[in-house]
């Protein structure tokens, strides 16, 4: 049946209701377990073999040389360029990248949006 | 009168109702629409060349980026297509996931869309609510695969995360919730004068159009025609699937509201059948990166339509060439048929029921602005066209890019 | 005694309950408004700037003023600058009739309703003259359906004010105060309170609000005749859109609800005339916000009509439906309450 405004009990229902909005940045709100968000990258277990940088689809892992691991070289990941795929973290032989439920990292430079071995 | 004399109206590409870059020129006699005149290309990208320079496993996150909202049926209609030339396949556990994140999808694609009609015809309350159900569903897929929007979830030869029983059981709550809001956004749509009074015969696409023009998805099945890929092509775990394909033969605005509210309702019913069915055993099979020489297509049902991508392969790491067709151009025409003779106020909704993603759209049309040419390039003349470019702008691009 | 009087006088036109109390008072309306659009759709609303959001209005037109001015090419000087200052100034001259702080406005003489009326019908034409001048496709889109709109709304929104004043037997909006506080409001008479409805429906095409939002569909026709108007010039279309809402929904109180004096209670004649002033005023914004709830709830309840679809609804239903009750309201009105 056709009726003007049909959808009026709907909207009073909702008038004590609270806001279903998210106060996101006044209010942390936490991802998910499984979330792809900023890397973690432990020197520990690199081997430098670089297969993460060779897979990376947007090109954002840049192969270092470094004297602590196997190959010479680890990987130096930009996240200003990162997509967030994980595939970095599927193709790392020994677990060396992970990536963590952190999402907000925002920087004022370029050197800032970074993630590697100290 | 004479047409010059009519006025013009241009619509986009940078318009608050057409949220893409799209440019129509709408020819008015007051508030009637005369004609139409599309122009597609400011969203060119370049990824199918791009394409040609990513291997297969960088491909399926480039592909996935062609559009935000059908990301998962452009990346598992790819993984398909080179499951299909490599000629491995997928284990069955992995065909269903990829399946429920495709359904999954189109829930959310349609609920997105039908929030958007909302606006469009000004009913912001609606919208508000049903984008706030949305979230149920975003909530879920990023529970799966990690992400909201981008789910990377196939690879070559599977899907990359198995699904845990909390997840699945979550999962089944949201739908619960789901099922019960899209009814009742069926009841208001069908039922509230105003939302009747702003679709009810408006952006006519009459069925033997619709099969001229060659529209496809929702589109088409809102005008009658009973086209669907996962019907009439069965691909992943659709042939085990029980599903009805919605079609509506009212060929109007209300029909193609109705289609997709129908389509949520099917897709929540068999995300529940893959849900309480899944196959053991493991999600996916190792793929050795390199595809031997060969051609091959592979077809996906969209939440917008059918969607088309070609491979072909040289052996290497690196596709030889990768062509996609996305569904919202095959669905162009049409929209400028249903737009012809209407008013100017129904020009957005109209326009938003073909659910227009341009950004899946602009791939290969060439136009110069200036004679308003329009051509298209083969492979080969685009190459050539590429090198005379390069050798006589290299010096400039290089200096260009390495200035900052 | 007379310098005590002037000064008064200047004070209540500039300070209370004149230009600075009804600005003040309009944003805050538009507050209450989005705050409780936004309540039923399930939002938050403006919640940043001040206490829940209560500055937000003040700080938008702040915004705007200090924004960059656009003049474009091909627009009409003169009428482009002046229809924005008009549009304020009658918006600001005609809040001068509502009664606010006591049963009569800061002016009030025999037939001011009229006045008032005609001062509200000459916004419409600011509306459509200041799209024409602005010479853009989309502010002439705007303006035609504009124009159409008003002829459509005008009428019915006439009728239902008038019905008042046939039952009150007065044109004054003091004698028709008077005369609610002496009997009942008049929205509890029967042909009155289907004026009233009519009154509410056309306040809302007038605001072009939803459902009526046609002349400024943003999804259609990106602001429809305001499109060109940026920094100041906004502000003030901005300020007088508020300003005119609670005009209307100040008629409305003042014509169906009672005007400022309290339900349930009658004011002394010897009350000290301070405190009757502020009791009406807290009155005064009381049924004011009850009628911008209405509107609000209103505009959440519908989707936007095209514009030959609010025609229609005007012109079958409700300039009909108010001849009728005009013609009804003496022969009621004349058995039962005069």
């Amino acid at each position: 049946m056709r009726l003007p405004a049909r959808f009026s009990p709907e909207l009073l229902r909702h008038v004590p209701r609270k806001p279903a909005t998210v106060m996101y940045p006044f209010v942390p709100v936490e991802a998910p377990e499984g979330f792809r968000g900023k890397h973690e990258f432990d020197i520990e277990k690199c081997v430098g073999c670089g297969l993460c940088a060779r897979d990376c689809p947007s090109g954002a892992i840049e192969m270092v040389p470094d004297e602590r691991t196997k190959g010479k070289k680890r990987p130096v990941i930009h996240l200003d360029r990162c997509l967030f795929c994980a595939q970095c973290e599927e193709s790392c032989p020994r677990g060396a990248i992970k990536l963590t439920k952190v999402y907000e990292m925002a920087g004022y430079k370029r050197e800032e949006m970074v993630v590697t071995a100290p | 009168m004479s047409e010059e004399r009519m006025f013009r109206i241009p619509v986009g590409p940078q318009h608050p109702a057409l949220k893409e870059p799209i440019n129509f020129t709408f020819i008015v006699d007051g508030e009637r629409v005369v004609d139409v005149k599309p122009r597609i290309g400011y969203n060119h990208r370049g990824i199918e060349k791009l394409m040609e320079s990513k291997t297969y496993i960088q491909g399926l996150y480039l592909i996935e980026r062609i559009c935000g909202i059908c990301s998962a049926a452009h990346q598992g209609c790819y993984a398909q297509n080179i499951e299909e030339a490599a000629g491995i396949e997928a284990p069955p556990r992995g065909v269903y996931l990829r399946t429920l994140i495709w359904e999954l999808e189109r829930i959310h694609s349609h609920l997105l869309w039908v929030g958007v009609a909302y606006h469009e015809i000004g009913f912001d309350t609606l919208f508000m609510y049903v984008w706030r159900d949305r979230e149920r569903v975003m909530d879920i897929l990023e529970m799966i695969s990690g992400n909201r929007v981008n789910y990377a979830m196939n690879t070559i030869g599977g899907v990359r995360r198995d699904v845990t029983p909390e997840i699945v059981d979550n999962a089944l709550k949201a739908l619960d919730y789901l099922e019960e809001r899209t009814k009742y956004y069926k009841k208001v749509t069908e039922e509230d004068d105003s939302i009747l009074a702003r679709t009810v015969n408006v952006g006519i696409l009459k069925t033997e159009d619709a099969k001229r023009l060659c529209a496809v998805g929702p589109t088409a099945r809102a005008s009658g025609l009973k086209v669907d890929v996962r019907r009439d092509d069965p691909y992943g775990a659709y042939d085990e699937l029980d599903f009805d394909v919605v079609v509506y033969d009212t060929c109007d605005l209300t029909a193609r509201v109705l289609v997709r509210i129908d389509e949520v309702l099917e897709s929540i019913k068999m995300c529940r059948q893959i849900l309480q069915n899944l196959p053991s055993g493991p999600v996916r099979v190792k793929f050795k990166r390199k595809v031997p020489e060969g051609e091959s297509i592979s077809k996906v049902e969209a939440p917008r339509g059918e969607d088309l991508h070609y491979v072909k392969a040289n052996g290497t790491e690196k596709p030889e060439r990768y062509k996609v067709r996305a569904p919202t151009l095959a669905n162009i025409p049409s929209v400028c048929e249903m737009l012809k003779g209407g008013y100017i106020a129904d020009i957005p909704i109209v326009f938003a029921g073909i659910d227009p993603c341009i950004a899946c759209t602009d791939r290969m049309l060439f136009i110069d602005v200036n004679t308003e040419r329009k051509w298209m390039w083969t492979e080969e003349e685009l190459r050539m066209y590429a090198r005379k470019w390069y050798k006589k702008h290299l010096k400039e691009v290089v200096r260009e890019r390495w200035k900052c | 005694m007379e310098v005590l009087e002037l000064i008064l006088l200047i004070l209540a036109t500039v300070l209370f309950p004149g230009v600075v109390f009804c600005t003040y008072y309009a944003l805050f309306l538009e507050w209450v408004d989005r705050k409780f659009f936004a309540r039923l759709q399930n939002r938050v609303g403006p919640w940043i700037t001040g206490p829940k959001g209560i500055l937000q209005p003040i700080a938008d037109i702040i915004k705007l003023l200090a924004k960059e001015d656009i003049t474009p090419n091909g627009v009409d000087r003169a009428g482009f600058v002046g229809a924005p200052f008009f549009a304020l100034t009658l918006a600001l001259f005609s809040l001068m009739f509502v009664p606010i702080a006591s049963t009569s406005g800061i002016l009030s003489f025999k037939g001011d309703l009229l006045i008032v009326l005609f001062i509200s019908t000459v916004f419409g034409i600011i509306i459509i003259f200041a799209g024409y001048v602005s010479a853009s496709r989309f502010s002439i889109v705007g303006t035609a359906r504009a124009g159409l709109q008003f002829v459509g709304y005008e009428i019915p929104l006439f009728v239902s004010a008038i019905i008042p004043a046939l039952i009150a037997r007065s044109l004054t909006l003091k004698e028709i105060v008077e005369w609610q506080i002496a009997h009942y409001p008049l929205i509890l008479c029967f042909p009155a309170m289907i004026a009233f409805g009519i009154f509410i429906v056309c306040s809302l095409a007038k605001l072009e609000k939803l459902p009526f939002d046609i002349p400024e569909a943003e999804t259609e026709i990106v602001a429809g005749w305001a499109t060109e108007f940026s920094g100041k010039k906004l502000a003030l279309f901005r300020l007088s859109t508020d300003l005119k809402m609670l005009l209307l929904a100040g008629l409305a109180t003042a014509l169906f609800l009672g005007g400022p004096a309290p339900w349930g209670f009658t004011l002394p004649a010897d009350l000290n005339p301070y405190l009757a002033a502020l009791i009406y005023s807290i009155w005064f914004v009381i049924k004011t916000i009850i009628v911008v709830l209405i509107m609000s709830t209103l505009k959440a309840a519908f989707a936007r009509y095209r514009i030959d679809q609010a025609l229609r609804g005007f012109w079958r239903y409700l300039t009909p439906l108010s001849l009728a009750i005009l013609i009804l309201t003496p022969i009621v009105a004349y058995h039962f309450y005069w």
